[in-house]
């Protein structure tokens, strides 16, 4: 489908992969008790084929939404979005061909036996009889759901049906699939798991996208990551690139001092390492290092400091640079804090910025 | 070809779902059967009164009964709806090809089955007890009473999808219930009442099929009523399929 490479083009560059999702100018409001509440308020994003893609942001940031938006369920106010080569308006029955979704909620049957569940969906999806047979065998051991399969879904554990759900998104082996948190609710080891059958599906050549509000999963899954917020995309492109973009890690301080000394020693301490400070709600002293003085040379000189003015240390940490960072610098809040409901705006009060 | 073999694996899914509550099964025959037998005699002093239909009793109240079994098995479509809503279910089917339509009549069919099964075992029950059987009148009967079950089938649904809450579809479905049901004339024949009654009862759609069913009941199958009948009720399904598949298309939890 993409154009071969230009002669024009320098020798470096590589053909550009075909995007399985194309999304430009994108808006969606909803009225809610009178008022217009934006929930996608113009979100720009390209997905190349093949990839693992996170919109990573906090409960209500307008990842569900832009899903439906892409998966046909919800027409956009504006903008426009390309799914699997075929517009999401102007031809959904071709985009709903050619992907599959898990939705939070997952909508497995459950007065149905998995194996009626997945039955269906590769019916409906026109496979023949015969081949939905087969292919709910093969995904059955895939999933390892085994003789699982021959019960009634009700009486699956959390972690199971997740596996069902996920088999059900995939019976027709689409070009591209959709998953909305879709680890929400797992354990620790069925997150594994199911990270695992993620890549393998990449792996196979299905484009991913998935939204999320783990951290870790974003980070560690995904090729390419959308941090979102307020219905905009704040940040983009591949974990390791954005989580550098600010900062080359964190030290956190809890010096023996008084309140009142924390905003002048934290001044001080900055300087000695070259990087930005901020006081916790906590007592402790957050410092965000740079490429130019990582995180082991910035705490030799932290300490160097603190020996020097004689201030006993109760706790200090590094830590590694996270997407929380790349979220925190962007919008005053922490993304662990931003999900809880009402502490989107006190978060940001909590980080104070002390000028560096 | 494909919509018959969507609607076939919708209306199986369905099927199965109700087979595996048989507490529905149970009431669905037992209730019928109950207003048989707990309204019969009552009826019994007033037949052959002034205002009552010409016939026996059970000639004039079973064509009722059915046409209430017609319209209790319709009316129960928009709650599994809702569930379906809340646990994702129709979302997922959503994002299938299949036609929404063919997603609908499903549950429409199911329902007219849910109709039907128990409106014949009515039917020989009271068969049993002196109802004539007319036999050409007896298959239209349950033609007409399969449009009534479609139309309340679809638009149970479509409210359920509307309202979204199983309590807001509960005091709609139970607001309607009576004043539809009364205005009919199932149970007791609106000639009885005074001409205020009747003139109301003539908006009510289901007064025709009251009417055409107890001409069909009695064989009378060339009459006024029961075209009358046929037509305000293919009307009424109809409607209620184009407004269920516009639910359908729209549904969001």
């Amino acid at each position: 489908m993409s154009s071969p490479p230009s002669a024009l083009a320098p020798p470096q560059a590589p053909a550009p992969a075909p995007a399985a999702v194309a999304v430009s100018g994108l808006r969606k409001s909803f009225r809610v008790a009178g008022q217009t509440v934006a929930a996608v308020s113009g979100i720009d994003l390209t997905i190349a084929a093949g990839e693992i893609f996170g919109l990573l942001g906090p409960n209500g940031a307008g990842k569900t939404t832009t899903l439906r938006i892409l998966t046909t369920l919800l027409p956009a106010d504006a903008g426009t979005a390309q799914v699997a080569g075929a517009d999401v308006l102007a031809e959904p029955a071709v985009v709903r061909r050619r992907i599959g979704y898990v939705s939070q909620l997952g909508g497995a049957d459950k007065s149905a036996t998995g194996r009626e569940n997945l039955l269906l969906a590769g019916r409906l999806y026109g496979l023949s009889a015969a081949d939905a047979a087969r292919r709910c065998r093969e995904l059955a051991e895939v999933f390892d759901l085994g003789e699982l399969v021959n019960r009634s879904v009700r009486t699956y554990s959390g972690g199971q049906r997740r596996r069902l759900e996920v088999a059900l998104g995939i019976m027709h082996q689409p070009r591209v699939l959709f998953l909305d948190e879709p680890t929400t609710g797992l354990d620790p080891q069925n997150r594994a798991n199911l990270w695992d059958q993620l890549r393998r599906l990449r792996a196979a050549g299905t484009t991913i996208c998935l939204t999320t509000h783990y951290l870790d999963e974003a980070d560690q899954l995904c090729d390419r990551v959308a941090i979102v917020d307020h219905g905009r995309v704040i940040a983009l492109g591949p974990p390791d690139q954005l989580k550098g973009r600010y900062s080359a890690g964190t030290i956190t301080i809890t010096p023996d001092v008084a309140r009142t000394g924390l905003p002048a020693l934290a001044r001080e301490l900055a300087d000695a390492a070259s990087a930005e400070a901020s006081v916790t709600d906590n007592g402790a002293i957050r410092l965000t290092v740079t490429d130019a003085t990582p995180a082991t040379p910035a705490m030799a000189a932290v300490f160097g400091v603190l020996a020097g003015r004689r201030v006993s240390v109760l706790a200090a940490s590094i830590g590694r640079p996270s997407l929380d960072d790349v979220f925190l610098r962007e919008t005053g809040r922490s993304l662990r804090d931003a999900g809880a409901p009402g502490a989107g705006h006190t978060a940001g009060a909590a980080a104070q910025e002390v000028a560096a | 070809m494909t919509f018959a073999v969507q609607t076939g694996l919708f209306f199986r899914r369905k099927l199965l779902e109700t087979l595996r509550q048989p507490v529905w099964i149970i009431t669905g025959l037992t209730t019928p059967a109950l207003y048989l037998a707990l309204f019969t005699p009552l009826l019994r002093s007033l037949a052959g009164g002034p205002g009552f239909p010409p016939g026996q009793v059970l000639d004039v109240f079973v064509p009722g009964v059915l046409v209430l079994v017609a319209f209790g098995a319709g009316m129960g479509a928009g709650w599994p709806v809702i569930w379906e809503l809340d646990s994702g279910v129709l979302e997922r089917l959503r994002v299938t090809p299949a036609s929404r339509l063919a997603l609908l009549l499903g549950t429409v069919l199911r329902d007219v089955v849910m109709f039907a099964v128990p409106g014949l075992v009515v039917t020989a029950i009271a068969a049993g007890f002196g109802f004539r059987l007319h036999w050409a009148g007896l298959p239209l009967l349950f033609l007409l009473l399969a449009l009534l079950t479609a139309a309340c089938s679809a638009a149970s649904s479509a409210l359920g999808l509307i309202l979204k809450q199983i309590g807001g579809l509960a005091a709609v479905v139970t607001g309607v219930q009576l004043p539809l049901t009364l205005l009919a004339g199932i149970l007791l024949p609106l000639s009885l009442g005074p001409a205020w009654l009747r003139v109301l009862g003539h908006l009510n759609p289901m007064y025709y099929a009251v009417q055409a069913a107890r001409s069909l009941a009695a064989g009378s199958v060339a009459t006024g009523a029961v075209g009358l009948g046929f037509l305000v009720m293919g009307a009424l399904a109809a409607l209620a399929l184009w407004w269920g598949t516009r639910a359908y298309q729209r549904a969001m939890a």
